[in-house]
């Protein structure tokens, strides 16, 4: 009986190693279990801070581009009288004939406000000083390219009014 | 009494060297080289102008309408010397008038050309504030009638004075000072085939 009682209470001592080896493996397994959920909610994390930084990327590219888009619309549009008076002082100047030249003249005439809008003409600068040639008409000075070919002035600025009419041309020798 | 006179010379000087010094208030060289090259470029137009008139090509309404332009690059009452090899006599005509001898010119073909353009007289700042200068040209005409009968050519050397004025105007409520250069008589210097 004796022999019953102490091989039973060793029996106990096992199960109890045993379970307390059981119940350790277990919480192991769960400590385990939780660093891996941390480390997958920390990964999904990162890689929802990335998505969203490359999102802010992707939308600040585009907010650049949409906003030199329309930097480059407003100077073409501000350009465009400029260009396209460059291009009538050019092809008056090279006409080859006096019709054609007329023609031009006409045509560039329609920029303008009036036949009689100001065209001045720097011939030097020094600071604020500006030395000009005697003033005249835009549709004198188109005459001037026809009759001479002389286009050697670049524009230097045009003012234009509401409806966007050249009110001034000032130009500059080169 | 000495020393007054003494005193009365010196303020004289100082009073003589500050007016000279206000008249010689000279511009930058390179606002000066920018005049001389917008008075050059005044006698450049004026050829251009001239060979369009002579040009028989061109019509009547073009040609007076050049002529306009012509005539303001002058100074009033400016007159054009006209030479011929064939009289001594050198012939002086208010510069319309030359314009319109020029295109009434009995040839079929009139070409009219000036080169060697430059300064035998710099431009040079008067006592009135105004600068002058001489400007001198090389002219040659040739004229032909389309039978070939009548055909004539010369080479004039010719001297153009140049004045040059700073003026004012007013343009969209502004004031803008500007360089108004005006050419005055041209003189017929030389004339030869």
């Amino acid at each position: 009986m004796m022999n019953v009682i102490r091989n039973s209470s060793k029996v106990v001592m096992w199960l109890f190693v045993l379970m307390i080896c059981f119940t350790g493996c277990k919480s192991k397994k769960k400590a385990a279990e939780a660093a891996r959920a941390a480390e997958e909610r920390a990964r999904i994390e990162q890689e929802a801070n990335l998505r969203k930084q490359e999102e802010q990327r992707k939308k600040d590219a585009e907010e650049a581009a949409r906003r030199d888009e329309e930097a480059r619309q407003r100077e073409m549009l501000s350009n465009a009288p400029k260009a396209r008076l460059n291009q009538y002082f050019e092809s008056i100047a090279g006409s080859s004939n006096v019709a054609s030249a007329n023609s031009s003249i006409n045509e560039a005439l329609t920029l303008f406000a009036s036949p009689d809008a100001p065209v001045l003409i720097v011939i030097s600068e020094e600071g604020s000083q500006k030395d000009y040639d005697k003033p005249t008409t835009i549709r004198q000075y188109l005459n001037y390219l026809k009759d001479t070919k002389n286009n050697a002035n670049t524009i230097s600025n045009v003012q234009v009014d509401s409806s966007g009419k050249i009110t001034e041309v000032e130009l500059r020798k080169n | 009494m000495v020393k007054a006179s003494y005193i009365f010379t010196l303020l004289l000087s100082v009073c003589v060297l500050g007016s000279l010094s206000a008249q010689t208030a000279e511009i930058s060289p390179e606002r000066k080289r920018a005049i001389d090259s917008l008075a050059l470029e005044k006698v450049r137009d004026l050829s251009k102008y001239i060979s369009i008139i002579g040009n028989k090509q061109t019509a009547f309404s073009e040609a007076t309408r050049v002529m306009d332009r012509a005539e303001e690059l002058f100074a009033p009452e400016s007159e054009m010397g006209v030479s011929s090899l064939n009289r001594k006599e050198i012939s002086y005509y208010k510069v319309r008038q030359y314009f319109e001898r020029l295109m009434a010119l009995n040839y079929d073909r009139v070409t009219i050309s000036w080169y060697n353009i430059h300064y035998i007289s710099d431009l040079e700042r008067q006592p009135d504030g105004r600068y002058v200068g001489v400007v001198t040209i090389y002219q040659r005409f040739e004229g032909t009638t389309e039978d070939g009968l009548m055909k004539y050519k010369d080479t004039t050397k010719k001297d153009i004075t140049i004045y040059v004025e700073r003026k004012k105007t007013q343009i969209a409520g502004r004031i803008v000072e500007f360089w108004d250069v005006l050419l005055g008589d041209i003189r017929v210097t030389e004339t030869s085939s």
